[in-house]
């Protein structure tokens, strides 16, 4: 009987299941929250049937169907767990592993591997594949710039060639050969260079295809996964941060459908290492009537910027970097509201790299997460008029702009991950590294926030590892700041800011972390939407 | 050159009636023998009742899968779409081992050919066919180019569209979709379907694929009708028509042989094809190509050429292509030069088949180098069951056929090696 | 110092001529595929790499592509074989009728000696090949481009001789 609401029903596994017509059965089974064992079927990718590792039962079908290219049909029946279907999975499992050299020792796959995955599952516990044979043997092949080709544990499940061609539309890469011959190739004269090409190391099932900066890293059961947002772009891509022993050794995407889909560009793959860089603001610091810089606690620094700000009055300037949070630039904003202020960024300017197979995803020129989110709060792009107004106002402040060449007549008060890097000698007159106070801040790993991307979707990332030392999140400390200069509490948390900003700042109203969830949301279109 | 036998008294000379008729092989050698009248006749009717003549004729698909012709005609999109081009692919990749029919189709009568083409065409509504022709058939290709050439030059095609397509080496490409990814410049992978090519075939247009043999006998039908068609069948009324019968291996006088549908193995191999060499018996035979299970003695002795014939024996009509063993033969060796066949001819698309194929040959190498195991035989059974009914295409299930009845039927040939009761073979 | 061999094109004049021709067949250029690779051995009598750059360019898909479709099929050669190249039938209906004597007694007088190694004077390149087709025929025998059926040890060093 059709359904009233025009969805396809079905039983997996005895669950009833409705799904939208033209479902897969491996897509459908998900929402029953059975996963169908897999190699070649990916959700990002065309499909191409030949793994054959998704064997069902289908009632009334007289053989075993794959999964993954079956639609659904009204009325279906389906047996994941069948003993035929069993069968047919470890079958596959068998013939997958007679040539895989069980290099799982010294495979950076081991731990999130597929083929570990699955035999472990529902394999053979032993081969009767004869020793006497031998395992098919291909050298190791330099593929690209970040991309290592391990043929040997290859399982031809075609995901990495099907990526460049059908996502990245550059077909480098190929299946060379027949029958047991067969490998993954690519043209001598060709490289795997392509702006997006690290994604097949990810789609890759076992590990074949390797990251090379990623080699002998870590074991992937030592790292700690966190959700993040790529810094890397205005594209605002959804990621996750592998950290082993609080040092982010990885990127990999998380998936989004509306922002990235499962894929992210190489640029915002390597953009990780200044997350671990050592020579960081660790404690806050006070200039001296001497001139030279002391080390201080919390309280002491904070008091010397309650007693400034609370001193000075007419023009104040925010010197901003467009990768920090959104709450961070509300509090900046709220701290200078007594002013007559002005906010503004550099942005950096890169080329524009798309993925062509995908609409509205590319590594973007403005070579920043959060320009949007700035925008939003009155900060603009003069970054220039913004530098010459400093010179003549009676408070700058520089958001985590290390490299700000800023001369003010008024006090400087700088919030940095890093120490100055202005280039002047330390305590030289009118410089960043003269300010008044140095404060120690948190990167994006070390705190929570949200960034607003291009498209207006306000996305949370979450502290993958501890700050250094003293450093405290800029939320943190500008709060902290406005309860000292009476302006109420200092708040508690991330999310405490985002509350405020959302009952301040219409574009934002009726967003919070809890309605954000980790897939965000975008501005307007959920405007007035409670929570 | 190979010259094709005087017919037999029992045999229906149909399609083979000109073999070895070098006249016949020219466009006006072909129009003196009532070539390119069925043509006439066709295009003087509407294309659905083309269609129809054939659908009653009873015809079936002579590439191996015996798939009805006229029906398969009928999933062609009947209103045409203006952008969507209609194609019609002619499947000469002919390779399965023991089969030779179509080549001799078309280095005899390549009008033939040509005429069930146009008639075809003119059926599904087509614009352009592909010949697909196997790269290893240098003179076949050779004549069809030259009828194909004279043919236009009489303004035969009208505005059809016909082109000649040369493979390059690889047996999947006769496996319908595969031959639509060569056609397309792409490797022979076989697609999923469906999408089926009526609906998304060559280029992604309505598309359908016949056999060479199938559309020689096209216009035979036209001329003749549908009633005279049905009525040639000797045992199950599901088959009619001829078929030619590639009979090859251990016999005394190889080559292609058309009789109805129906007629007895035995008589093919026995008498019309001369039977085994002197003092040489019969073991087995394979019927139709390589990809069908063996028969043994009685079997083959029982065993009627049509559908329904062979099936009932537990093997299949395939494409005719009919291997005899004698008693001299050593199953285990055939068998494992058949598999070695099928892992050189995969084309590495699923796993069953690219690792499947490979490991059943070396586990039959290892038997014949006497090196073998009891359960070795077990095994190639179980992975004979893994190979069958799980992949995108036959292929796998081909490689499993021979082996799986080759074991039920032959075993005492593998137990001697495994024993040591045969010598070993040096690979 | 390495001296950088300049690689012509295959494609030129009449060659070219005939792609174009080829081209009007197909609706799309990728399809001219087999074709255009087989021209390319017709002229050069193998398929290098530097040529599946050249056919990749003309036909509008990547190298890699065209590399995956030349290992694809056996009959394109990736490195150069002999002035005579000789493919045997061994598939089983012929090896039923002996054709492994066939290959042994090409190997013998071609000079050739091992399968897929060409003859020391260039000449000579045996090969076993998978069903020819021509099983009632045994055995049957490719050489370059001579459909040669019926072939028995005895008469390999006639056919031998012909092409010498």
């Amino acid at each position: 009987m059709p359904d009233p609401n025009g969805l396809v029903n079905l039983t997996i596994d005895g669950a009833p299941v409705s799904v939208p017509k033209g479902t897969l059965v491996i897509e459908a089974a998900k929402q029953a929250g059975i996963l169908v064992p897999h190699y070649c079927y990916h959700p990002g990718l065309p499909v191409a049937g030949v793994c054959r590792m998704c064997l069902v039962e289908i009632e009334k079908a007289p053989k075993l169907q794959i999964a993954c290219a079956t639609p659904v049909t009204d009325g279906m029946v389906v047996h994941t767990q069948s003993r035929q279907a069993r069968d047919g999975r470890m079958g596959v499992l068998e013939l997958l592993l007679i040539n895989h050299p069980l290099d799982c020792p010294i495979c950076d796959q081991a731990g999130e591997c597929e083929l570990q995955d699955f035999t472990f599952q529902e394999g053979r516990p032993a081969t009767r594949y004869s020793p006497a044979y031998a395992k098919r043997f291909n050298p190791v092949e330099d593929f690209g710039p970040d991309v290592l080709f391990v043929p040997n544990r290859c399982i031809l499940c075609t995901r990495c060639v099907r990526f460049m061609e059908d996502v990245a539309q550059e077909p480098v890469l190929n299946v060379s050969e027949r029958g047991d011959r067969a490998y993954i190739g690519i043209h001598p004269d060709a490289r795997l260079d392509h702006p997006w090409a690290g994604n097949v190391v990810d789609l890759c099932p076992v590990g074949s295809l390797l990251s090379k900066d990623f080699l002998h890293k870590a074991r992937a059961w030592e790292l700690d996964k966190t959700a993040s947002i790529c810094t890397g772009c205005s594209q605002g891509c959804n990621i996750t941060l592998d950290t082993r022993d609080d040092v982010v050794v990885r990127i990999r995407p998380r998936p989004n459908l509306a922002v990235n889909r499962y894929f992210i560009c190489d640029h915002g793959r390597m953009n990780y290492r200044w997350m671990n860089r050592g020579d960081r603001s660790e404690a806050p610091l006070v200039r001296q009537p001497d001139g030279t810089a002391r080390a201080v606690d919390w309280d002491e620094a904070l008091e010397r910027a309650a007693a400034i700000l609370r001193g000075a009055g007419g023009a104040a300037v925010a010197l901003i970097s467009p990768r920090v949070s959104t709450e961070a630039l509300f509090l900046a904003r709220e701290l200078l509201a007594s002013f007559e202020w002005t906010g503004a960024y550099q942005l950096v300017m890169g080329e524009e790299a798309p993925l062509a197979g995908v609409p509205d995803l590319a590594l973007r020129a403005e070579r920043a997460p959060n320009a949007r989110g700035a925008d939003l709060l009155g900060y603009g792009p003069d970054y220039a008029a913004a530098l010459r107004a400093a010179e003549q106002a009676a408070v700058v402040l520089v958001l985590d702009d290390p490299q700000a060449a800023v001369r003010p007549a008024g006090a400087l008060i700088y919030l940095g991950t890093v120490p100055p890097e202005d280039g002047s000698d330390p305590g030289a007159d009118g410089t960043l590294r003269s300010a008044e106070l140095v404060l120690p801040i948190a990167n994006v790993a070390e705190e929570e926030g949200t960034f607003v991307n291009r498209d207006g979707r306000v996305q949370r990332y979450v502290q993958a590892k501890p700050a250094p030392g003293m450093a405290q999140p800029a939320w943190w400390v500008l709060g902290a700041l406005g309860a000292r200069l009476g302006r109420g509490t200092a708040p508690a948390s991330a999310a405490e800011v985002f509350d405020r900003l959302a009952a301040s700042v219409p574009a934002f109203a009726g967003l919070s972390y809890a309605n954000l969830g980790l897939g965000g949301r975008v501005i307007g279109a959920d405007a007035g939407v409670p929570a | 050159m190979g010259f094709p036998h005087n017919p037999h008294a029992r045999e229906t000379v149909l399609l083979s009636q000109y073999f070895g008729d070098p006249e016949a092989r020219s466009y006006k050698g072909w129009v003196k023998r009532g070539g390119y009248e069925a043509l006439q006749q066709a295009l003087a009717m509407p294309p659905a009742a083309v269609t129809d003549v054939v659908k009653e004729s009873g015809l079936r698909g002579r590439g191996g899968a015996g798939f009805p012709t006229g029906l398969k005609w009928t999933f062609m999109p009947k209103e045409k779409d203006k952008k969507k081009p209609h194609y019609l692919c002619v499947n000469a990749d002919e390779s399965e081992p023991g089969t030779f029919k179509d080549r001799e189709i078309m280095r005899w009568t390549p009008h033939a050919l040509l005429e069930g083409t146009l008639i075809t065409m003119h059926a599904i509504q087509a614009d352009v066919a592909y010949i697909y022709i196997r790269g290893e058939f240098t003179e076949p290709f050779a004549v069809m180019e030259q009828a194909l050439a004279e043919a236009t030059a009489a303004k035969a095609l009208g505005t059809f569209k016909i082109y000649l397509h040369k493979g390059a080496g690889a047996y999947i490409c006769g496996e319908e979709t595969a031959l639509m990814s060569s056609i397309e410049g792409k490797r022979g992978n076989p697609r999923i379907k469906p999408p089926f090519p009526a609906a998304f075939g060559v280029f992604g247009m309505p598309t359908t694929i016949n056999n060479v043999e199938t559309l020689a006998v096209v216009p035979h039908i036209i001329t003749h009708g549908a009633a005279w068609h049905k009525a040639m069948s000797l045992s199950s009324p599901k088959s009619t028509g001829t078929k030619l019968f590639s009979v090859c291996g251990h016999i005394q006088k190889p080559g292609n042989y058309e009789v109805t549908m129906g007629f007895p193995l035995k008589d093919l191999v026995y008498e019309l094809a001369g039977g085994m060499r002197p003092g040489r018996t019969l073991k087995a035979c394979i019927p139709g190509g390589s990809s069908v299970p063996i028969l043994n003695r009685e079997e083959t002795e029982r065993c009627l050429l049509d559908y329904e014939g062979c099936v009932a024996e537990g093997t299949l009509l395939g494409s005719g292509g009919v291997i005899v063993f004698d008693d001299s033969a050593d199953m285990v060796y055939q068998i494992m030069r058949l598999a070695r066949f099928y892992a050189h001819e995969s084309c590495a698309q699923c796993t069953q088949c690219r690792e499947g194929t490979a490991w059943t040959t070396k586990i039959l190498e290892r038997v014949l180098a006497g090196q073998g195991k009891m359960q070795d035989l077990d095994l190639l059974l179980d992975l004979a069951e893994n190979m069958t009914g799980k992949t995108i295409c036959v292929l796998s299930d081909s490689c499993a056929a021979p082996v799986v009845s080759g074991i039920k039927k032959f075993r005492g040939e593998f137990e001697d090696y495994i024993a040591g009761r045969r010598r070993a073979m040096v690979a | 110092m390495s001296v950088v061999e300049e690689y012509q094109p295959v494609f030129t004049g009449k060659t070219l001529d005939r792609l174009r021709e080829i081209f009007t067949r197909y609706p799309t250029k990728a399809a001219a595929m087999l074709p255009a690779l087989w021209l390319v051995q017709e002229a050069r009598g193998w398929v290098s790499d530097r040529s599946m750059v050249e056919v990749g360019e003309l036909l509008g898909v990547t190298p890699a592509h065209v590399r995956g479709v030349v290992t694809f099929y056996t009959m394109f050669h990736q490195h150069p074989v002999g002035r005579n190249f000789v493919q045997v039938c061994t598939t089983s209906p012929c090896n039923l009728c002996g054709a492994e004597d066939v290959v042994q007694a090409f190997l013998e007088h071609t000079g050739a000696r091992e399968l897929g190694a060409t003859s020391p004077d260039g000449a000579w390149t045996v090969t076993e090949v998978e069903c020819l087709g021509a099983c009632g025929f045994a055995t049957p025998v490719l050489v370059n481009a001579d459909f040669v059926e019926s072939v028995t040890p005895e008469r390999v060093p006639e056919i031998v001789r012909k092409y010498k």
